[in-house]
């Protein structure tokens, strides 16, 4: 609870320091906030220390919000750091680029928080409006237009549903608070189609949120047409808060092995469809972020396995992936900013061993994680995820193998483009002591992960 | 001690790349030589009766259920003398030429000798998993900066088939873990009792990626492509050492796991490799490419190898070692000679090749000497290899061994076609360099491994033959927690 106030305040002495017209002065009180946030969770998961514990409808009291917390908390400020590259450039808008940012992600924080729907509907506006906005910020640029509008109007509808939903299921219950919600599921009638009605159009909300088919249109466009960071902000932070909640309400809610077959064959079927379009769509993209966006796509299939295997470390394994595929992501999006291809070309990168041997190698691990390969946290993260899901779904898992290996070719065109040796070199980059420091953190991450996942682990149970 | 193995060349892989670049290529010689070095140290200290001898054995990522745990026996030893002895033998080879004093290529060389050597000791499902992806990286980059021009698409075709093929062997893995091994460690692994069906299956998934590395027909096809577009390190290593891991790991991890299934397998895979003695040898024998006559050479004699294994007993199996090792060193005498071709003359088609014996006599004795290995005549070492494995195929089944045996004639056909359409006939080039020193070296020391081996296959078979027991008796009682 602290950590929110933290981020929360200064989100808004950003929003006051950018009166001063000074983009550092901005980013240094962001970061500032952040660190502080980040060093609190870290206190709290430790210790169990924190000054306000209670707040309604909100509980930080055991470990699955503060590492959520930990971890979009350090994707922000990995974000906002290397987002300074572009944002410094119009000095009276720093702020408001980095302070709404810094608001979403206290909308991510209460998203993993929630005890109750009523909180979570807030945390997911709190998220989803900056993001709105932010996606849009490139005023002059008419993709950057068409990708706010389309991501709110979709948006809105989607929240719609979703209230529709938590209706339907407070009608069942009730209750919109989870405990509640959870005993009279257990104590009631499991077939009583008001909940279950109200559980799919919940669900369908979800699957609109993280992107998955066959709500997935909006996607593609919006994290082409958004700026860089703003995409690595949707594809880590938005990601995992979302698949927070996700994971959350459908685990504890509507855990129950009766309403477990009930939601699962449907959303085993769309997690199907969601990889093979995925996949096969990326495979022609000649824009770099458009083929992110569908890769993305096929990873959130991936994630969803772990929604569909009941298995115990539920938790763990989504964080982990999450977090793999966060660092990834994030990884390319620096690479993005710091090519700063006007046209986005996958071409684009060409010759980047040799403008920059340090890029190209973060970016050739950052997709050998998304890819999968060994020794990468990518690789553990999918292997966590696809053996926890293969008792009851494995010829789902077996679905996934195959769609990961259809994605090697895209992901190898990417490294074919930007590792080969030969073609004509652009100019050299220098890289500036921020983003080199945020390409180191994401190496490390990315190598080190899965080697220290057993200590990680110890951390949530 | 034993852990320097992996050391070694990591160690070497990041230094070179700060050495000055005059240095580079007797500072990786060197680097190779000491993993040599160790290798026959701890050839040396092994008792080979004792047999299963671990390095590490402890929990790494219990919540995965991994451990690491790494470990050899006279198989695992004989797969790492291949592979450290080789590493010089491909060094020495680009000696006199710019690659070997390229930093990045010598620090992939040597990434790549981590993941071999990693496979051949790796004593856990996982982790035999993770090196055999890792030596997956440093070939690709290998051949995308030192390859042929026209090299990407065959470069995809090569890494999408090979990663396509080790998911299923990842699937079976977990798969394994499901039906209640208590961890990946090779022990816990070999103790599940599976039922016939299931153990059909996920030997299926081993296998898929066991096929396509060898490569097996019909999984071949990215084979000649990829051998032709690399450049001759990363053929020599492709053919050399990294089809063996598949070899090895059908005998270390394939039937071992899955005895349950061998019934149903053995025959098809016999069948498909024995196809692949035939279509190889035939395709071999048309072909105008000098390095894709010889990619089609491997394949055929990778055939009789993987059908070989399948028999899984005693002596077959000795006979593969046997033929491993040949096959990995032939195979890097062959490609040599190939590139040099190449490299003197600016094409391998035997058709624009002709009279080179005249200008470049010792080059001639060499490559005469190779081919003779290649067709295995007596006392080379193939010559022990091919002899066991048709007999063991003649036992399993006559019409098999038979058809199995034809691979000498053809071999023989098409190595003498492709060395006389080269050597002899019409002088067509005026200049032809002879041997360089290193050049020389390298094949002087391949023949006379292979003739060692081929006058006494003894320190071979004998060096491996209690494990091979060991694993037999694994096969036949489940039960039995021998690794």
């Amino acid at each position: 609870m602290d950590a929110l106030i933290v981020i929360f305040l200064s989100g808004l002495l950003a929003l006051f320091a950018a009166f001063a017209k000074k983009p550092a002065l901005v980013l240094a009180t962001a970061s500032a906030g952040l660190i502080a946030a980040i060093a609190l969770f870290c206190c709290q998961l430790h210790s169990g220390h924190s000054f306000i514990r209670q707040y309604e409808g909100l509980d930080f009291n055991n470990s699955f919000p503060l590492v959520f917390g930990v971890v979009v908390s350090v994707f922000a400020l990995l974000i906002i750091s290397v987002g300074y590259e572009r944002f410094r450039e119009e000095p009276e808008h720093t702020g408001e680029y980095i302070g709404l940012l810094m608001f979403s992600l206290v909308g991510a924080v209460i998203m993993t928080a929630f005890t109750d729907m009523f909180m979570f509907f807030l945390g997911l506006e709190i998220l989803s409006i900056p993001i709105y906005v932010m996606a849009g910020s490139r005023k002059g640029d008419l993709r950057s237009n068409e990708a706010s509008l389309k991501y709110f109007l979709t948006g809105a509808f989607a929240t719609g549903i979703l209230l529709f939903g938590i209706a339907w299921v407070y009608g069942a219950t009730g209750s919109f608070n989870l405990e509640e919600i959870t005993a009279a599921i257990a104590s009631g009638d499991p077939k009583n189609s008001m909940l279950l009605i109200g559980i799919l159009l919940i669900m369908s909300s979800f699957i609109f949120k993280v992107g998955a088919a066959p709500f997935h249109f909006w996607s593609p466009d919006v994290y082409d047409g958004a700026p860089y960071a703003v995409t690595g902000f949707m594809a880590s932070v938005v990601k995992m808060a979302a698949f927070g909640a996700f994971l959350k309400i459908f685990s504890t809610c509507f855990g129950t092995p009766e309403l477990m077959s009930f939601w699962g064959p449907a959303l085993a079927v769309l997690t199907v469809i969601t990889m093979f379009v995925g996949n096969l769509s990326a495979l022609r993209q000649t824009r770099v972020k458009r083929m992110l966006a569908y890769s993305s796509i096929t990873h959130v299939g991936y994630t969803l396995l772990v929604l569909l295997s009941g298995s115990a470390t539920a938790e763990a394994d989504l964080w982990f992936y999450m977090t793999s595929y966060g660092f990834s992501i994030i990884a390319l999006i620096t690479v993005g900013i710091v090519v700063n291809d006007p046209e986005d070309k996958i071409e684009g990168l060409k010759g980047l061993a040799r403008r920059n041997p340090f890029v190209a190698l973060v970016m050739f691990v950052a997709v050998l994680s998304l890819a999968g390969i060994p020794p990468t946290a990518g690789f553990f993260g999918k292997y966590m995820v696809f053996s926890n899901a293969w008792t009851n779904y494995s010829w789902l898992v077996i679905l996934a193998l195959v769609n990961s290996a259809i994605s090697i070719y895209y992901y190898l065109r990417l490294i074919g483009v930007a590792v080969s040796k030969e073609e004509t070199p652009g100019e050299k980059i220098s890289l500036r002591p921020l983003t080199a420091i945020v390409l180191g953190i994401c190496l490390v991450a990315m190598l080190g992960l899965g080697f220290v996942s057993n200590c990680l682990f110890s951390l949530l149970s | 001690m034993e852990l320097l193995l992996l050391i070694i060349p990591v160690f070497f892989a990041l230094s070179v790349l700060v050495i000055p670049q005059n240095f580079v290529r007797i500072y990786s010689l060197l680097g190779g030589i000491a993993s040599l070095v160790l290798t026959i140290v701890i050839g040396m200290n092994y008792q080979a009766a004792s047999g299963y001898h671990s390095i590490v054995s402890q929990e790494w990522l219990p919540n995965l259920g991994l451990t690491f745990n790494l470990g050899y026996d006279g198989i695992s030893i004989l797969m790492l003398s291949l592979t450290s002895g080789l590493i010089p033998i491909i060094l020495l080879s680009n000696y006199s030429r710019e690659l070997a004093s390229n930093r990045t290529f010598s620090s992939m060389l040597f990434l790549m000798q981590f993941g071999l050597i990693g496979v051949f000791i790796a004593m856990d499902g996982i982790l035999f998993y993770i090196f055999w992806e890792v030596t997956l990286i440093p070939i690709y980059l290998i051949c995308l900066w030192f390859g042929a021009p026209e090299r990407k698409a065959a470069l995809m075709k090569f890494f999408i088939y090979t990663f396509f093929g080790s998911l299923f062997m990842l699937a079976s893995l977990i798969a394994l873990k499901a039906y209640g091994a208590k961890s990946f460690g090779i022990t816990d692994l070999y103790a599940v009792e599976l039922t016939a069906k299931s153990a059909c299956w996920m030997l299926g998934g081993f296998f898929l990626a066991f096929a396509v590395k060898i490569p097996l027909f019909p999984f071949h096809t990215w084979q000649p492509d990829t051998y032709s577009k690399a450049p001759m390190a990363g053929t020599m290593l492709l053919s050399g050492i990294m089809l063996k891991m598949a070899l090895y790991g059908m005998i270390r991890w394939m039937i071992p796991l899955f005895p349950e299934a061998l019934a149903c397998w053995t025959t098809p895979v016999i069948i498909l490799g024995t196809i692949g003695i035939l279509y190889g040898a035939i395709l071999a024998i048309k072909q105008n490419d000098m390095k894709r006559l010889f990619a089609f050479a491997s394949l055929s004699h990778v055939g009789l190898i993987a059908s070989g294994i399948m028999t899984f007993d005693q002596d077959t199996l000795a006979g593969s070692m046997v033929q491993m090792i040949n096959h990995g060193l032939v195979a890097v005498g062959l490609f040599l000679a190939a590139d040099i071709f190449e490299r003197r003359l600016g094409t391998r088609n035997l058709s624009d090749l002709g009279g080179i014996a005249k200008q470049a006599p010792k080059f001639a004795f060499w490559f005469a000497a190779l081919a003779f290995a290649s067709v295995s005549v007596p006392f080379t070492s193939g010559f022990i290899g091919e002899f066991l494995l048709i007999k063991g195929l003649y036992n399993y089944d006559w019409i098999i061994g038979v058809v199995a045996g034809t691979t000498l004639i053809l071999g023989a056909v098409y190595t003498f076609r492709a060395y006389q359409l080269s050597m002899y006939g019409p002088v067509t080039t005026n200049a032809f360099a002879d041997l360089s020193w290193s050049e020389l070296l390298a094949f002087a020391l391949i023949m006379i491994v292979i003739v060692v081996l081929g006058v006494c296959p003894q320190i071979v078979v004998g060096f491996v033959e209690p494990s091979i027991k060991n694993l037999i008796e694994t096969v036949q009682s489940p039960t039995t927690l021998v690794p």
